[in-house]
């Protein structure tokens, strides 16, 4: 086992004479230079795209926004208008509609006279 | 350290030439760590390349010059421990397959050009990297800096930042495994001769 274990020693050390350091080509550095710009490009072509994503992005909720926020504001000033016009009565026969009343047992006053006649 | 921490510095705030000079001077220690990881001397180039790449990328997140070169070492490893991971994949050897100087050498030792001491040298890299074959690609690596390239322990612990215990462990394990296929193979080839 120890013997083995010297000779493993052995040809794993020689095994670094027999896979010297290379010597690097005369292409290395331009062939790097040339990966770092082609890297440096596609990275800022993704920010510039993440930037319109985001201000298309922003645009679009504004818009979204814009639609919710703008007819419920019209809706509500026409019903301020509206109830500012209207009595009490009329008020209170818009939220209990007749048919509503009917169901309850409450008869309008109006229909029981037409009733009679 | 092959260069000033000065030009590390300089080259951590966006100065090419200073990143330049780095690569010049760590750039063949790089390629022969590579050539022995991987073993495979047309791809030594690539992988290279691809680890001053992401060292150009990630050199702003260095803390301190000092921890330089571990940190160089962390990036050769992960990329070549990348290459030999994508290489399992496509796992079938055929001889299109095999490195240009495997054939190189093959063809020279078909016309008898190849010296003794390249056949010897041929014999030793062919064993090294059939034992190797034998671990996992982490495995193979830890054991290559830690037997071939001479790295020591408290290097190694920088370079994986796992304490070294638990490197000590592994190592013996992945030497156990390699040096219960070395037995084999002398067995062998005892039997052969």
């Amino acid at each position: 086992m120890d013997q083995h274990d010297r000779e493993l020693d052995e040809l794993l050390a020689s095994y670094r004479s027999a896979v010297p350091d290379p010597d690097p080509s005369a292409n290395f550095m331009p062939e790097l230079w040339r990966k770092i710009e082609a890297r440096q490009s596609l990275m800022l072509r993704v920010r510039k795209l993440t930037q319109v994503f985001v201000g298309a992005a922003a645009a679009v909720s504004l818009l979204f926004a814009m639609i919710e926020v703008v007819p419920r504001t019209s809706r509500q000033d026409l019903s301020q208008q509206e109830m500012a016009h209207e009595s009490y009565v009329d008020a209170l026969a818009a939220a209990h509609p007749a048919d509503n009343l009917a169901a309850l047992g409450i008869v309008p006053h109006d229909s029981s006279d037409s009733r009679k006649k | 350290m092959l260069v000033e921490f000065e030009q590390i510095e300089k080259a951590q705030h966006g100065d090419d030439a200073a990143f330049n000079q780095v690569v010049i001077a760590y750039r063949k220690r790089i390629l022969g760590t590579i050539a022995r990881l991987i073993g495979r001397p047309e791809d030594v180039e690539d992988v290279a390349q691809e680890v001053f790449l992401r060292l150009y990328y990630s050199l702003d997140q260095l803390r301190t010059p000092e921890v330089f070169e571990p940190w160089l070492y962390r990036l050769t490893v992960n990329a070549s421990y990348d290459y030999l991971r994508k290489q399992r994949r496509r796992s079938e050897s055929r001889m299109s397959d095999l490195s240009e100087q495997q054939v190189m050498m093959a063809d020279a030792a078909a016309g008898g050009k190849i010296s003794g001491e390249e056949q010897r040298q041929k014999q030793v890299k062919e064993l090294v990297e059939s034992l190797l074959a034998g671990v996992s690609e982490q495995d193979r690596i830890l054991l290559t800096l830690k037997e071939v390239e001479g790295l020591s322990l408290k290097e190694l612990e920088k370079i994986y930042k796992v304490n070294e215990n638990a490197l000590k462990v592994r190592l013996f394990r992945a030497r156990q495994r390699v040096l219960n296929a070395f037995e084999a193979s002398s067995k062998e080839s005892r039997r052969k001769d």
